[in-house]
């Protein structure tokens, strides 16, 4: 475990190095973090500046402004930890360059994971939890609900990486996998939302097909104190569910991985 | 590009915010009471934003992101050998993807407007209007991201500002809301900008809810822009070009 834990340090040191080195791309990365920010609160706004319009599928303003502020949050996670490292993987077995990561004497999907860092998105985070923070203080939040929110969030980020890893560990057959996260990122959009907001039969499948309701309107709820026991329990369940999955997955697919010369 | 069938489709899909705003204003539209919000019913907001969705598909541009691959990777040297403009191979390559891309699309549409009871307009009129606008709105958007591709001799965060740039574009286009939907303010500054006519108008024009003069200011106001990103395109290429041969020698 001690092992683990320095190696990350050491490669969260190696991609700072390697990122600081292209100062200029900071602005930029800063500009996009601005501009999708404004772009989610005019969205919201919108919605909520019709005339009669005072709640959005039973959700408050900051009710749902908190939603928003979980999605920027993991829109940030995704870009800053989850998306460097797994577009690398299709890279890595195109090139067969994963020969040499599943030759190093650490567990491979651990490598894969936590090899790579973009630094430069790290305002999103800031951003996200900014907007948590102002949503919230307009709100009644109990230390009990800031607990709950906590674990089912960290049980959010786990669900994401497990989707992103499923999709990226496909890239042993098929190559070229960009098209599939780019599918995801897409359906997700649909988490910058409550649930609440959407169809009946639509809510449904956000909920127990594609679990993006567990990833922002699920935290948002255990914040407020409004999450019945079933989500709340269910949560972590689909996560670990999920991770035994896209572990086993994994395993398959670097079994039957015949490198990129054979 | 019919080599990339699969790709195309997942790549439709992908583009899917209009879809999610579409779903979200018509649980509004029927939970308001009279059923609609603004004059617009759940039906009508599916006619809306399945249109924008529509239109947004015939505007997809991904030019900047090959000019910044070509220029960091060195393979633009070799095109520009050629007695043509590398622009124009762009051009084909973006114009034969819409080919491919059209059939499956209405395709689509079809099933999504069945499953949501949107109606489009039966003015035969609109839909030459709507086309030629997208035309328009695609050779302003083409010349746009390519001026901003070529920033890559420049500068390596290229892609960040072409990320900014698309989400003017899917803001004041129209894709979160009709328009008239909008803060005041919001409305005053997008009428300067070429992005409500390229998206939000034939949108408009296919649900129904604009007029031909609407469409002909619409196109005036396009070509003017038209013009101004070709020199701007123009210019940014010969400066950018020279800087280019400064690297290579």
């Amino acid at each position: 475990m001690r092992r683990y834990l320095r190696l990350v340090r050491i490669f969260v040191g190696a991609t700072l190095s390697a990122q600081l080195e292209y100062r200029a791309n900071f602005l930029g990365a800063v500009l996009a973090s601005l501009g999708e920010v404004g772009v989610a609160l005019l969205g919201i706004s919108i919605l909520f500046g019709q005339p009669g319009v005072t709640e959005v599928g039973g959700w408050s303003f900051r009710e749902a402004l908190l939603v928003t502020g979980f999605f920027m949050l993991t829109e940030g996670v995704i870009s800053v930890f989850i998306q460097p490292n797994m577009s690398k993987i299709a890279e890595a077995v195109r090139t067969g360059n994963m020969d040499f990561t599943l030759l190093k004497p650490i567990d491979a999907q651990f490598n894969v994971s936590t090899r790579n860092l973009n630094v430069l998105r790290f305002p999103d985070l800031l951003i996200g939890l900014g907007l948590i923070g102002y949503a919230a203080s307009g709100l009644v939040v109990t230390p009990g609900g800031v607990l709950a929110a906590l674990v089912l969030y960290g049980s959010a980020v786990v669900i994401v990486y497990c989707i992103y890893l499923g999709l990226s560990t496909t890239a042993f057959w098929f190559v070229k996998t960009q098209n599939v996260t780019e599918l995801f990122s897409g359906v997700f959009g649909a988490a910058r939302f409550p649930v609440a907001a959407f169809p009946v039969p639509v809510r449904f499948v956000l909920t127990f097909v594609l679990p993006v309701a567990f990833i922002t309107t699920v935290p948002a709820q255990a914040l407020t104190g409004a999450l019945g026991g079933g989500l709340a329990l269910a949560s972590p369940l689909i996560a670990a569910a999920l991770f035994l999955a896209t572990r086993w997955f994994w395993r398959y697919a670097v079994a039957s991985y015949t490198s990129a010369s054979s | 590009m019919a080599e990339y069938r699969a790709e195309v489709v997942i790549w439709m899909l992908s583009g899917t915010l209009s879809l999610v705003m579409m779903l979200v204003w018509m649980a509004q539209a029927a939970a308001a009471p009279g059923g609609q919000i603004r004059g617009y019913s759940a039906p009508e907001f599916a006619t809306y934003f399945l249109s924008t969705w529509l239109v947004s598909q015939l505007l997809v541009v991904w030019v900047s992101h090959e000019l910044d691959f070509q220029i960091r990777q060195g393979t633009l040297s070799p095109q520009l050998l050629r007695p043509v403009d590398p622009m124009w191979l762009h051009v084909a390559s973006h114009v034969a993807e819409r080919l491919v891309r059209i059939v499956p699309l209405l395709a689509l549409v079809g099933v999504f407007t069945w499953l949501s009871g949107a109606s489009f307009t039966r003015e035969w009129w609109a839909y030459p209007a709507a086309l030629g606008l997208a035309a328009l709105g695609f050779s302003v958007r083409f010349l746009y991201e390519y001026a901003i591709g070529l920033l890559a001799f420049w500068t390596e965060s290229s892609a960040s500002f072409q990320e900014v740039v698309w989400l003017v574009y899917a803001a004041l286009g129209g894709m979160f809301a009709p328009l008239a939907f909008y803060p005041e303010w919001v409305q005053r500054v997008a009428v300067w900008t070429p992005f409500p006519y390229m998206l939000g108008l034939p949108a408009q024009l296919l649900a129904g809810k604009a007029t031909l003069a609407q469409a002909g200011r619409g196109a005036l106001v396009l070509l003017v822009w038209l013009a101004v990103f070709w020199v701007v395109r123009l210019i940014v290429w010969r400066v950018g070009l020279r800087k280019y041969g400064a690297v290579g020698a």
